[in-house]
């Protein structure tokens, strides 16, 4: 009787030690490895072929939308050209650039829907000039963000004019 | 004289709620480690465009290109002409035509349409464009003949 009392008292008591342990190391291997990665991603485009070589062949009815970007000797931007027409240096002239694009697809919506989706722009920088403008040419030719975070598409064919030699 | 010791019984802490919470911040620091992104070489600094979008869908053949300067513990540049890096391989952009054939003939090797690899070109926001534009013209040459390709960049938030 006594015996059967004890055993039945008897709490399983789990030692939690070498468990905690372990998680506490876990728990710090994974702290540690954390990287805090900003998002990358790339713009929703397609780039023709056939830049380098004049001949290239394309749908497209109408010339290409000429983007010319001049550098100055550091490599940023100093002048912007959009089809011929300056349009200054620096930020805004990116932000001009986005505007003079929205302008120039609302024209061609005018004449047709598919003549915005044929439309090329070509891009055609100084060789030394740094590839972050480049990146915010081809964002800005490639549309816009909405107000709610969805970007508005402009154009999604971009290439590149042949190489400039440095 | 029999002194009774008045404490027998050990303390205990009740170690159910400090679990929980470990596990699930050993879960949330899982979840957000992403250890795919081991092609992504730290020595490119990307540059940031709003409108760099994560692709919806994760492209089946992507063959990653990184393109930056060698650089200190700092971020700050040595190197003056910029490297396309292999791991701890690099090359210089005179250096990669072989590296390209390889890849190219082993995509062939391998019965993909070299129509459905897309070239990621990871490049640092300082590298000279024609730079850009001569590897990319590489990778379109007789023998390479990579048809497609995308330009990386790092999502700027919005202010």
């Amino acid at each position: 009787m006594k015996l059967r009392n004890r055993v039945g008292e008897r709490k399983i008591d789990v030692n939690m030690t070498p468990m905690i342990d372990v998680v506490f190391q876990l728990l710090i291997f994974f702290m540690c490895t954390l990287k805090v990665i900003e998002p990358e991603g790339d713009f929703d485009i397609s780039m023709p072929l056939g830049a380098p070589s004049a001949a290239s062949v394309t749908d497209a009815d109408l010339p290409p939308f000429k983007v010319r970007m001049e550098a100055d000797a550091a490599g940023d931007l100093q002048t912007l050209f959009f089809n011929g027409t300056s349009l200054g240096g620096g930020e805004q002239a990116l932000a001009k650039l986005n505007s003079e694009v929205f302008r120039a697809i609302t024209a061609l919506q005018a004449i047709g829907q598919e003549q915005q989706e044929k439309q090329e722009v070509e891009i055609d920088p100084d060789y030394d000039l740094h590839y972050r403008y480049i990146i915010n040419a081809i964002g800005a030719c490639s549309g816009r963000l909405g107000p709610n975070g969805i970007p508005v598409r402009y154009i999604s064919r971009i290439k590149f004019a042949p190489r400039r030699e440095p | 004289m029999k002194i009774k010791p008045t404490n027998t019984e050990i303390a205990e802490v009740n170690m159910t709620p400090m679990i929980d919470i470990v596990f699930q911040l050993i879960t949330f620091f899982m979840v957000i480690n992403n250890f795919d992104q081991n092609e992504a070489d730290e020595r490119v600094a990307l540059p940031r465009d709003q409108l760099a979008k994560p692709p919806a869908v994760q492209r089946k053949d992507a063959f990653v290109l990184n393109f930056g300067f060698d650089r200190d513990k700092d971020g700050k540049k040595i190197s003056e002409l910029p490297f396309l890096f292999f791991g701890d391989e690099k090359l210089s952009l005179e250096q990669v035509r072989p590296r390209l054939r390889q890849e190219s003939q082993f995509y062939s090797a391998i019965g993909t349409d070299l129509e459905d690899v897309t070239v990621e070109i990871r490049a640092d926001a300082n590298v000279p464009s024609g730079m850009i534009q001569e590897l990319i013209q590489m990778c379109q040459e007789t023998g390479i003949e990579f048809q497609r390709f995308a330009l990386k960049a790092t999502q700027k938030s919005v202010p």
